[in-house]
């Protein structure tokens, strides 16, 4: 009898551990969103008013299991040319050579290399990203707090097609670069446009079932 | 007299220019900050739960919008004050 339960038990164990093993394997999400509803905000103090602004031109990816999330890893890439702000002469000023030059610098990238202080609750996880920046040319070591959200099986909804199969991961992060360390106008206009950039990313990648 | 109707006319335009410069502005929120020729509203995705811009064509009148207006119609009025001067003079 308690031969039979030992092995019943162990039974359940390794078919646990089967599952388990079944779904550690890492997912690989990609940020490209033609609905465009992956977006950055950006803030900076100005005179009058905050200058605020958005961008949509996202993509990337990220490797992302959700057994070990701690070993998440990836790089998204935002696309200069897609930041708007609402005044057009402003615009064309951030667009421009003395400001973001998206011309010669048409990508800002955010890679990822490590995260730290993970904590995972369900289906969110927590943890502070270190990783690299890189705007107009130039690569600065940021750290940031973030946090990934696993949808399972939600790519069908989000498709409006019930018939496709694969998971979401949002991405949520926030951080603050000062535009001095991207040789942004650096030291000049400081009583026009602030120094300190608050920027805000609000992503979500598909990873489709085979 | 050409000189006369001149200068009111000029007057007349002025104060014209600055009421309208002042009521655009105010009609639209009298928003202190630059005019804007596109706004962005909110909406939430419902399956990811994110937060995301929908950006739209609309004017906005800024700041700017009054005082150019007071600028342009002081100009005015300042040619007015001109041409009523020349006429004071040429009576002389």
């Amino acid at each position: 009898m308690r031969s039979s339960l030992n092995n019943s038990l162990r039974l359940i164990a390794g078919l646990a551990l089967a599952a388990l093993a079944a779904q550690a394997a890492p997912q690989t999400f990609d940020f490209n969103d033609p609905k465009g509803v992956n977006n950055v905000q950006f803030k900076l103090d100005g005179p009058l008013e905050s200058i605020t602004g958005t961008a949509t031109g996202i993509s990337g990816s990220i490797v992302f299991d959700v057994v070990r999330p701690g070993a998440a890893s990836g790089r998204i890439v935002l696309s200069a040319a897609s930041l708007t702000v609402g005044n057009p002469k402003m615009g064309e000023h951030l667009h421009g050579i003395q400001w973001l030059d998206v011309a010669k610098y048409p990508e800002i990238v955010f890679e990822a290399s490590e995260l730290q202080n993970v904590r995972t609750e369900g289906t969110q996880t927590k943890a502070e990203v270190r990783g690299t920046l890189t705007i107009k040319g130039v690569t600065k070591s940021v750290t940031a707090p973030v946090s990934f959200t696993y949808l399972a099986n939600k790519l069908g909804a989000r498709l409006n097609d019930p018939k496709v199969n694969g998971d979401l991961l949002v991405v949520r992060t926030t951080l603050q670069v000062n535009r001095s360390d991207f040789n942004i106008m650096a030291g000049e206009m400081m009583d026009k446009v602030g120094e300190s950039i608050q920027l805000s990313l609000s992503i979500a990648g598909s990873s489709p079932c085979a | 007299m050409k000189s006369n109707r001149l200068s009111v006319a000029f007057r007349y335009i002025a104060v014209a220019i600055l009421l309208i410069g002042i009521v655009t502005w105010a009609a639209a929120g009298a928003r202190i900050g630059w005019t804007q020729t596109s706004v962005a509203t909110m909406q939430r995705d419902e399956i990811t739960g994110i937060e995301f811009p929908v950006r739209r064509s609309a004017f906005v009148p800024g700041i700017e919008i009054p005082v150019l207006a007071t600028i342009v119609a002081g100009a005015l009025a300042g040619l007015s004050w001109a041409t009523a001067r020349r006429k004071a003079t040429a009576k002389v």
